[in-house]
């Protein structure tokens, strides 16, 4: 039997390195103070329709119960918690603190770190305006990174409404400014240039540099002369006020200005951010300001949230650590000795009791073959014999 | 960088930008720059933008045809300017689709380029089959495989020796600048470098 394309098993071995993993990012959003939550894999299609762009829509894995109702699997959690939290937690106390640990599903083409079933970490903050809940949300995204052993992971953030301000300076609206700011997104320098020659001014200048301009305080100087309409000037308050409480941090070096950065255009309404390492093509985590989405639902409250690829950390782990030799299973092996193997449980020991009625030698054999440290063997008097198993380095691997 | 048709001028476009590619690279996937400053990876045009947008390759040059079939994420930072090419669609001069005959009701296309004919006949509305070729694609009309063809014209002279003529024309493409999205973040200072001597060779 073949699986589908885009999933996977997850072996033993390779099952308890994601979920060591999804401990470490569960340990960041407790000591954040944040409460895991959980939807339904799967929910209406009109449901998960008010939130999600037509992209995702695209790619939402849909079918049809017995009665002809459309369901669809989640392509991401913040719809579905957007949703939770208009629906039934409308009345407790704002700002709310979400976190989730869950699989969910697009249906795209299955490639090196993107999976058609994958699984997201992230942490919404609901009802939290301003760049305080931001830098919030960026700083639990560098502590995650950090807590799972990518501390040279890098940070780039950027604010929405400083390219919207550019663009409308150059007098641009509607589609045409939808059509530029995907190009910004894609770093389409080439067809930036093209529009640019065909609409002429010095403004769409201003853009173009924009679109290859990066990097700390330096960059915001730059930009200061063309933010002129209110938005964009909070904008740039907000990106200067995160900058310096990360100095404080001592994260100033891993974040960047980078005005391009803009990710999905039809969700994030103002700060966003993305982070990476230097040797993986794609980013492991982003987020941002999504203050569109929870009025959808017919709760008008602003909203800042991110989230992580955990296969992508996993991917990025592996790479780094591909020498590492597999760890031991099993504490303590035991047979013949129930009470004993019970009591070595209540310990909190992992014990493995035999099944296939071996003798002594018989234990220590499969022991020392397993690399199991301890073996207790039960004697005919009910007394309990405790080996330690020399174990040699090669056994050990 | 590409091997085939752009490969001579790309060699000499990266030596003017400061890379100098070693002469006889022989079977070497991987070589290293004369300088040392970079590592060059020998690929089939048609990889480039995967190698790119996974960042197997930090950026890229490759033809923007190939760009339209891999639909791959990249920065598409600079047109080069050389390796210009049309893609086109063309048809028998027998035909007359060049001068306004109807297409069949169901179109029969060959071509290398599936992705972009496909896009272009159904902004168009019109029902097609594409034929997927890898070569010689001025055949398939002649001996009735397929209605059209969709194919790149530097000159015109292959169509014509074949009795056949352009019916419209999908694009122009000339050779790109790419860069992985996270790697132009990564490599800043040196990817803009790198741009700002392309441009500048």
């Amino acid at each position: 039997m073949r699986l589908p394309p885009g999933v996977r098993d997850w072996l033993p071995q390779e099952f308890a390195f994601k979920r060591e993993i999804e401990e470490k990012i569960r340990e960041v959003f407790r000591s954040w103070s944040y409460s895991e939550i959980l939807t339904p894999t799967f929910e209406s299609t009109e449901a998960l329709q008010q939130g999600l762009g037509e992209r995702l829509m695209q790619q939402t894995f849909r079918f049809n119960d017995p009665l002809g109702q459309s369901l669809a699997l989640r392509t991401e959690m913040t719809t579905p918690i957007a949703r939770v939290v208009s629906a039934r937690l409308r009345h407790t106390s704002l700002p709310l603190r979400l976190s989730y640990v869950a699989p969910a599903f697009r249906y795209e083409e299955p490639q090196l770190g993107r999976m058609r079933e994958f699984t997201q970490a992230g942490a919404e903050l609901i009802g939290a305006a301003g760049s305080g809940a931001d830098s919030e949300a960026l700083f639990m995204a560098i502590e995650t990174l950090d807590a799972v052993g990518l501390s040279d992971a890098r940070f780039d953030i950027n604010d929405a409404a400083i390219v919207d301000g550019a663009l409308s300076a150059a007098g641009l609206a509607g589609d045409e400014l939808t059509v530029c700011k995907e190009l910004i997104s894609d770093r389409n320098l080439v067809a930036l240039r093209a529009f640019a020659r065909t609409r002429g001014g010095e403004a769409l200048e201003t853009v173009l540099r924009l679109t290859m301009t990066r990097g700390r305080d330096d960059v915001l100087e730059l930009v200061r002369p063309i933010c002129r309409t209110p938005e964009s000037q909070a904008a740039l308050a907000g990106l200067e006020s995160i900058l310096a409480r990360a100095q404080t941090l001592g994260y100033a070096d891993r974040i960047n200005i980078d005005f391009a950065l803009l990710r999905d255009l039809q969700y994030y309404t103002g700060f966003v951010f993305e982070g990476y390492i230097d040797d993986l093509g794609f980013s492991l985590c982003g987020g941002g300001r999504y203050d569109g989405l929870l009025p959808r639902f017919g709760y008008d409250v602003p909203a800042v949230g991110w989230m992580v690829g955990v296969e992508r950390i996993l991917l990025a782990l592996e790479r780094r650590r591909a020498d590492e030799r597999p760890r031991n299973e099993v504490d303590v092996l035991v047979g013949g000795a129930d009470a004993a193997a019970k009591a070595e449980r209540a310990k909190g020991l992992r014990v493995r009791v035999d099944t296939r009625d071996l003798d002594r030698d018989g234990l220590l054999a499969y022991a020392r073959h397993k690399a199991i440290p301890r073996v207790l063997v039960g004697k005919p008097d009910g007394s309990v014999e405790e080996v330690r198993v020399e174990l040699d380095e090669e056994a050990r691997s | 960088m590409p091997k085939g048709s752009l490969y001579p001028e790309t060699v000499r476009r990266l030596a003017a930008a400061g890379i100098v590619v070693p002469e006889n690279p022989g079977r070497r996937l991987v070589v290293p720059s004369l300088d040392g400053s970079a590592d060059l990876l020998l690929l089939r045009a048609t990889d480039v933008p995967a190698y790119v947008e996974f960042g197997a390759a930090d950026c890229g040059i490759v033809g923007k045809d190939t760009l339209w079939e891999s639909d791959r994420s990249v920065a598409e930072l600079a047109d080069l300017g050389f390796g210009g090419c049309r893609l086109v669609v063309a048809g028998r001069r027998a035909d007359g689709y060049q001068d306004g005959a109807r297409y069949p009701t169901f179109l029969r296309v060959a071509t290398k380029f599936a992705r972009s004919a496909q896009t272009y006949f159904s902004e168009r509305d019109l029902p097609c089959e594409i034929v997927a070729l890898h070569g010689s694609v001025e055949l398939a009309p002649i001996v009735g495989l397929a209605d059209v063809i969709v194919d790149l014209v530097a000159t015109g002279s292959t169509l014509e020796a074949h009795d056949m003529v352009e019916i419209d024309q999908i694009g122009v493409s000339t050779a790109r600048f790419v860069v992985n999205q996270v790697r132009f973040r990564a490599k800043y200072d040196a990817i803009t470098s790198l741009l700002r001597r392309l441009e500048n060779a």
